[in-house]
């Protein structure tokens, strides 16, 4: 018996090929390359996607694992240069080794200027990165520096590879524990969202593009029927629960979730609200009882820039029980990198509402665009709490030695009695609204159409800078 | 594959909600914690029989085991 072995199709295409990529993201026959046939590694086109006008390029892992020289990186800053001529979002598909070792100092100049061209158009328009294959090295970088990364499930970014790092530190570890989708998508953070293949990493891509490629008008007639957002809570204030199903229930259709598990204590996601792109934060209180932590402001610092810069209107959900306390968090930055949320809420000018459904301690409370920060409108349910900690805490500094003298058996009905007095004098949301902190009081079923009125009352603006990857 | 779960913060336990053996599916709330005047469910990320490695009552810090699911 003979092996033979199997036919080879001459006429397979190859799917690391940049225009077989590239026709996948684009509307069907929408593709023009700007870019002849050459041996520089990489392909820009243009295209559509969904009707909106793009730029993208694609490095060409079939010529030397898409290394790049100074003609492919040349190709790459034109595009970006083109797509911030036109106003449009640009794309980029990554599968490189990286800088391309015959051509030395050349190919690390070329790609130094990738990285410079991205920083200009950074804020300017839209970039997004699809990492479909090892991006090493320069093309690590490259995606790093754009405002939304996504990675498929042959992807991998890292600076050097596992060769590298063997003969270095000794160290064992193969590509994908080093940079593959779990560990940049929960570890690191450097990658926004995580597919299950190629097709859904473009399908992806082209979601975001059309979000903030065309981010459409705000029609708060869309938005009048009645919705109640408060279904998913449980009744108890001290009940964690998933905020993940009242940010669906806030948007018009399922948006696009970024970070969904790194800092999964903060969800930043882009979607429709009455017909506009919008960026929803929110803490989840299923996830370190919705803490801030140092990791979590950065994240939601980083989704606020992004969406100032791209004048994108914000919509901030509060339900904080206040900062993550401890040793951990304070050597980890809590302070430094907890400023950048406030830095960032403060310098944004676009509209941005905020809403507190249950409740808003403390430092937390001023972080999560508060009024005080310029907040465009803060609204808050009617059980909602604001205050500088929980009712029951503060009784128990406050009232500590009236607390301890009276008799063990009255101690629990004072205690309860001081709560209620806590409540009335410093907590409630009655006090925010007398104080102006809180603007009004609203049901969870008119939330839409107010925060809606809200947005659409504000001046549209855009922040001047750009989308630095704090 | 054995998964752990682990705490993600300092917590007291306040209920163990299944017991040791019992078949557990993704989702599903093993234990509560309390921390930050909150109740936080611990959910399992995987199918499986549980073990409990933790009693009510218990501090737990960050890091610490909470239950295996094999």
């Amino acid at each position: 018996m003979t092996i033979t072995p199997a036919a080879v199709d001459e006429t397979a295409v190859d799917y690391r090929d940049p225009l077989v990529r590239l026709r996948a993201l684009f509307d069907q026959g929408t593709l023009r390359t700007l870019t002849g046939q050459d041996d520089s590694g990489v392909v820009g086109a243009r295209g559509e996607i969904d009707g909106t006008k793009v730029i993208a390029f694609a490095t060409d892992a079939t010529k030397m694992g898409g290394a790049m020289g100074i003609e492919g990186c040349r190709h790459v800053v034109d595009a970006i240069d083109i797509a911030v001529r036109e106003r449009v979002p640009v794309i980029g598909l990554w599968h490189s080794g990286g800088a391309r070792l015959a051509e030395g100092v050349t190919a690390l100049d070329g790609v130094g200027q990738v990285f410079a061209a991205m920083v200009r158009a950074s804020g300017r328009v839209p970039q997004i990165s699809v990492v479909l294959g090892p991006a090493a090295g320069g093309a690590a970088y490259g995606p790093a520096l754009t405002d939304i990364v996504i990675m498929g499930a042959e992807g991998r970014i890292f600076v050097t590879g596992p060769e590298v790092v063997r003969s270095v530190t000794g160290e064992q570890v193969d590509m994908e524990r080093l940079g593959g989708p779990e560990p940049h998508g929960r570890r690191s953070g450097v990658v926004h969202i995580t597919t299950k293949d190629d097709d859904s990493a473009l399908a992806e891509a082209r979601k975001v593009a059309k979000l903030l490629g065309a981010q459409g008008r705000l029609s708060p007639a869309d938005v009048a029927e009645e919705r109640d957002l408060a279904a998913s809570m449980p009744p108890e204030a001290s009940r964690a629960y998933d905020v993940k199903p009242v940010v669906k229930a806030l948007l018009d259709e399922p948006g696009v979730e970024l970070h969904n598990k790194w800092s999964p204590n903060i969800v930043t996601t882009l979607g429709r609200f009455a017909g506009r792109t919008v960026g929803v934060i929110a803490n989840n209180p299923l996830r370190l009882g919705g803490c801030l932590d140092a990791s979590s402001a950065e994240k939601a610092a980083r989704f606020v820039r992004m969406c100032d810069s791209l004048g994108v209107p914000l919509i901030v959900l509060v339900d904080v029980p206040g900062y993550l306390p401890g040793l951990g968090q304070e050597w980890d930055g809590v302070v430094r990198r907890g400023a950048k949320l406030l830095h960032a809420f403060a310098e944004a000018v676009v509209p941005r509402v905020t809403l507190v459904t249950r409740k808003a301690y403390g430092g937390a409370y001023i972080a999560m665009n508060s009024r005080s920060l310029g907040a465009t409108a803060v609204f808050a349910w009617p059980n909602a709490e604001i205050a500088v900690m929980g009712a029951s805490a503060a009784v128990n500094i406050l009232h500590r030695k009236k607390l301890a003298a009276s008799p063990a058996e009255e101690r629990e009905a004072l205690r309860a009695n001081l709560i209620e007095q806590q409540l009335h004098e410093a907590g409630g949301v009655q006090r925010a609204l007398e104080i102006g902190v809180v603007d009004d009081i609203i049901k969870p079923t008119e939330t839409r159409k107010r925060i809606a009125e809200a947005l659409a009352n504000a001046p549209a603006a855009r922040g001047a800078h750009g989308n630095i990857p704090l | 594959m054995a998964e752990e779960i682990r705490a993600e913060m300092v917590a007291n336990v306040w209920k163990v909600v299944v017991s040791d053996g019992d078949t557990v599916a993704d989702g599903d709330t093993l234990v509560i914690l309390e921390s930050m005047k909150m109740e936080i469910p611990v959910i399992a990320e995987a199918d499986g029989a549980v073990t409990i490695k933790v009693n009510e009552g218990d501090v737990v810090q960050e890091g610490d085991l909470i239950a295996v699911i094999e």
